[in-house]
């Protein structure tokens, strides 16, 4: 019993990203963040785990710096801190998953939480992909859960439209943002985070192998720059507009 | 764009991962809860009671004070509080300063045992809110004059006279008042509802239009003799509070600069005159460069102090530079951004304006600038130079 | 390489992404086997052109979704090295676990494809572009629009194949249908309302321009936290959608930049506000500075003029 809740640390989504040698310059981010899918996983963990459900386990996959968002999640009530540590951007996806999945089952828990996917590359691989590793059921795109027993509703955004659905543990859940509010930390939470240890785990202690990654990042560029857009003044520029965007641009 | 904050000498490198994410709530709640609904404030005269509530459930009260339900921050965290609160307005900050330095403060230090049981928590969670009654209608930089009074009436005090300028009184539950007793200045708590006490709002004011400011009057106002203050005789009391409120401003004041020079930056960039972003012209640019000395200097000043106040090995004329210096350097980056601004510097779409109201007031309260610069004019020659009288 | 393309649906029938995946993989050479999960569109697969074969999956486990079962169903399906899905909020879902099932790596959100497996894809909200390599055995999810559509004209032999797994996600009621109206996801011009727009029934407006194009309307998240009627679904942007239409119309909307991250890779953008200096101008490549009072009035005008003509 427990909440496993995956994050990620990413780039603020307000941080400026420069490229320098074919490689995004991580050293000039002045600010890392909690992906903010993932901040609507931790709130919905906790809501459960006031709701009576076990403890709230959080787990990290990153470098050094990453353990910061982990101290984060305590600050807000996290009650136990993971951290799998491996070199910034090498790994494959396999190896990720394998790396969280073998934390997962550490840990014990039998719900997992995790964004939808990570502000960094929106990838919404790691859930998906850890409930099948786990053999865990996978809830997508939730934006509220709640327990009876080892039944949990949850509130989905499916294919069909927002629709409640149920599942039994053990299950990944992925959220999205939906009307949660999030929690503010507080000084007390803060000051009792500080004195939570990290348990810090290697792919060794994992017994995870990620030395071939099939996978390997060729470049890094800035986004092309657009031609300047033509700016015109007043309602009576609209046809001339409408033309273009016929005639030009061939998008109507 | 989001808000980096200036740290030219990389101040972050020197704080602990502790204030650091205390600095880092305060400004999230600044960008999310202050920022979009500052203007409005202002323009009603209010200061929302819903961010009385958040500052509470923060816990950032009384910040550097410990036990009693108090946070027990660093001095340093204290002072980071107050400049991101003043990041967002000098009147937010304000309600912070007076509720932790001057109204928690003197209960902490001076107060009995029961008077810190009864007040301390629910202040430090922003349930009750505390003012600080010293100034008066005619004695504002020497209040050792006051005319207040307290008698002793055996079962109760009787307390006459007046405050004015005071911060919080409005929407106070209890008020640290200091007035004279048998000729010595001691401090009482005032609670909202006692017979003969009224504190009416002063309007009007073109400066912390987001802060409430009134007057207190007592009128054979009766007090319970355990609202006296034990702990402190003389003008020591209201001073040793103001030592901490000060030190909280000398970082304050970094936070609007902050946010002045943040809004020229980005202005003289993207404003266009004669061909070019005003932002290439030198004379621009050696604006730009004395702010970013100015602040770097005042940063280097408030941290240096803080950790003098953290280890207790301060004085209080070291607090009065502080607050002046950077208070005067806030100022005059103020106005100096307001400047690069043009004609948009008076449009409340940019902090500008309001800052410089806002520090017009800072700089004079808590010590006028020039009251800071008698203090170390004594310290330098050891000749007071306050009266005429030696 | 061969590539076993899983294919999109939309409202029971072949979502168009699908050609344009079939399109991608055609460029690599190789044959093209495409798997229709619960058989949707299966005879419309066939028939784009370069496809080799489709596999129909019918089965109980299709009648509602729940992503395990029906990658567990499908994995066994799946022979080629190079799996291609859509990169659709499902698409991605689904591709990731097949790929976790069959132990492979996967790349999502994909807007090139290259020999040697050389792939690129738009990373930190747009802010830079990665090239990856990727050995295969792989999975691959392509972003819609990036990739020029397979014709029409084939003939692929269409194989039925009954296969299920036990359902875990159990469908207890629908909260909201899917709205009649387009999702924002799935249009190819998009018009969007943000807090300029005054007031929700404003965005009457809006629909009424978004019905002569047959776009989706959205929203700034101003909009969408500001007014109760304008659901979170709507919303485009860093918490909201992320968007690549063909033209994204931008109303009353300032730019900020978690806005712009949902929206700057669209192929064209317009830009009416009031603000001459509003930062969505920067993004523009047609801005028109002007109330959508004054403006949309005059658009629609325009549009049934030459919709109708
Ligand atoms: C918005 C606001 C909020 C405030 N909140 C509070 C509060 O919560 N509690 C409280 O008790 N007070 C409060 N004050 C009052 C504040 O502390 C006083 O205004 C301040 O001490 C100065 O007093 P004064 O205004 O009477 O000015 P004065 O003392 O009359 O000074 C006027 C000018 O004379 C100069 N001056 C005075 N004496 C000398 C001298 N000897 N030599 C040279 N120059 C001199 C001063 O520097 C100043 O320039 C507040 C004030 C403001 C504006
Ligand atoms: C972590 C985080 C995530 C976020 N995620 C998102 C997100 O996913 N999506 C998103 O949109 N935002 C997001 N935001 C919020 C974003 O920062 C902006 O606050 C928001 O996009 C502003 O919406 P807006 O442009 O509608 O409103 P405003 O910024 O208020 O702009 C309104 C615009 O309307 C114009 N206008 C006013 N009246 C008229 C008129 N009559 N005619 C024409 N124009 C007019 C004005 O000139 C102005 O430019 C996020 C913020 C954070 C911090």
């Amino acid at each position: 019993m427990g909440v496993a809740v995956l994050l990620k640390q990413v780039p603020d989504t307000t941080a400026k990203i420069s490229v320098t040698g074919g490689r995004v310059d991580e050293s000039s981010i002045t600010k890392w963040s909690i992906s903010p899918y993932d901040e609507y996983a931790l709130e919905n963990a906790i809501k459960l785990k006031e709701s009576g459900y076990g403890d709230v386990v959080v787990i990290t996959c990153g470098p050094a710096r990453a353990s910061k968002c982990l101290t984060e999640a305590a600050a807000v009530g996290a009650d136990k801190l993971i951290h799998v540590v491996t070199e910034s951007g090498s790994l494959d996806s396999i190896q990720i998953q394998a790396l969280l999945s073998a934390a997962v089952k550490e840990s014990s828990c039998d719900v997992v939480m995790c964004g939808k996917q990570a502000a960094d590359t929106n990838s919404g691989s790691t859930g998906p992909g850890v409930a099948s590793a786990l053999g865990y059921s996978c809830v997508g795109a939730v934006t509220e859960v709640s327990i009876e027993g080892n039944v949990i509703s949850a509130t989905r955004l499916g294919p069909l439209g927002l629709e409640e659905v149920e599942v039994e543990t053990p299950c990944v859940f992925t959220f999205d943002k939906g009307d949660t509010e999030l929690r503010r930390p507080n000084v007390r939470g803060i000051m009792m985070a500080k004195k939570k240890p990290i348990d810090s785990l290697t792919s060794d202690d994992l017994g995870v192998d990620t030395s071939n990654s099939m996978v390997s990042v060729e470049s890094h560029s800035s986004p092309p720059e657009k031609p300047p857009g033509q700016k015109f003044v007043g309602a009576e520029s609209v046809p001339a507009v409408v033309n273009m965007l016929r005639n030009d641009a061939n998008v109507i | 764009m989001a808000y980096e904050a200036l740290d030219f000498y990389d101040i972050d490198s020197l704080l602990t991962e502790e204030e650091r994410m205390v600095r880092d709530m305060v400004r999230d709640w600044v960008e999310e809860r202050v920022l979009p609904n500052i203007e409005d404030a202002c323009r009603d005269g209010i200061f929302p009671d819903e961010w009385r509530v958040e500052i509470g459930e923060m816990g950032i009260l009384g910040a550097p004070l410990k036990g009693y339900g108090c946070p027990g921050l660093s001095y340093i965290a204290y002072g980071l509080i107050c400049q991101e609160l003043e990041r967002g307005d000098s009147g937010v900050r304000s309600f912070a300063s007076v509720q932790g330095s001057l109204a928690m403060y003197p209960i902490w230090d001076f107060g009995s045992e029961e008077q810190k049981e009864k007040y301390l928590s629910g202040m430090a969670k922003g349930e009750l809110v505390g003012c600080f009654g010293l100034t008066e209608p005619d004695y504002g930089s020497n209040p050792g004059d006051m005319i207040t009074r307290a008698e002793d009436r055996g079962d109760h005090f009787l307390l006459n006279g007046a405050k004015m300028w005071i911060t919080n009184g409005t929407i106070a539950d209890i008020a640290v008042v200091w007035a004279k007793l048998e000729g010595v200045i001691r401090g009482f708590i005032v609670e909202k509802g006692d017979e003969g006490f009224s504190a009416p709002e002063m309007k009007g004011k073109h400066s912390l239009k987001a802060s409430v400011t009134s007057e207190l009057v007592f009128q054979d106002c009766k007090i319970p003799k355990d609202r006296l203050i034990p702990g402190v005789k003389g003008i020591r009391g209201p001073l040793s509070c103001l030592n901490n409120a000060r030190y909280g401003i000398s970082w304050g004041a970094i936070g609007a600069a902050q946010s002045c020079f943040n809004s020229a930056r980005e202005y003289s960039l993207s404003r266009i005159q004669f061909g070019h972003p005003i932002a290439s012209f030198q004379l621009v640019q050696n604006k730009l460069s004395w702010m970013l000395r100015e602040i770097t200097k005042g940063q280097l000043l408030a941290y240096h102090m803080g950790k003098k106040k953290d280890d207790g090995s301060w004085i209080p004329e070291q607090i009065s530079l502080a607050k002046m210096n950077n208070v005067d350097m806030a100022l005059e980056i103020a106005r100096m951004s307001r400047d690069i601004h043009g004609a948009n510097g008076i449009l409340d779409e940019y902090p500008v304006m309001r800052h410089m109201a806002n520090l017009e007031s800072v700089k004079t309260y808590e010590g006028t600038h020039d009251i800071h610069n008698l203090i170390l004019g004594r310290h330098i020659t050891g000749i007071q130079s306050f009266t005429r009288e030696p | 390489m061969s590539t076993t393309v899983i294919s999109e649906s939309s409202n029971n029938s072949l979502h168009p992404i699908t050609a344009q995946l079939v399109g991608a993989a055609s460029a690599l050479g190789g044959s093209i086997t495409i798997i229709c999960p619960g058989g949707i569109g299966a005879t419309d697969a066939a028939q784009i052109s370069g496809v080799s074969k489709v596999i129909s999956v019918e089965g109980g486990c299709f009648n509602t979704y729940d992503c395990i079962a029906w990658s567990e169903s499908l994995s066994p399906l799946v022979k080629d090295d190079l799996i291609l899905s859509s990169s659709s909020a499902m698409g991605r879902e689904l591709i990731s676990s097949i790929a976790a099932t069959k132990g492979v790596p996967v790349v999502q959100d994909v807007t090139n494809l290259a020999e040697g497996l050389l792939v690129t894809r738009s990373i930190y909200s747009g802010k830079a572009i990665e090239e990856v390599r990727i050995s295969s055995p792989c999975a691959i999810s392509l972003r819609t629009n990036s990739f020029e559509a397979a014709g029409g004209g084939g003939s692929a032999e269409i194989t039925t194949v009954n296969v299920s797994r036990d359902i875990t996600v159990a469908v207890k009621q629908a909260l909201t249908k899917a709205g009649e109206r387009l999702d924002v996801s799935e249009a190819d011009i998009i018009i969007s309302g943000g807090r300029g727009m005054g007031e929700p029934s404003n965005f009457s407006h809006l629909y009424e321009v978004a019905d002569a194009l047959g776009a989706a309307v959205g929203a700034s998240r101003a909009a969408v936290d500001t007014w109760d009627d304008i659901p979170h679904s709507m919303q485009v942007g860093q918490t909201g959608k992320t968007v690549t239409p063909n033209l994204y119309i931008a109303v009353g909307i300032s730019g900020a930049i978690q806005h712009l991250a949902g929206m700057r890779s669209s192929k064209y953008i317009l830009a009416i506000n009031k603000d001459p200096e509003a930062p969505i101008f920067s993004v523009a490549d047609y801005g028109i500075v002007a109330t959508w009072e004054e403006a949309l009035p005059v658009l629609k005008d325009q549009l049934s003029e030459i919709l109708s003509s």
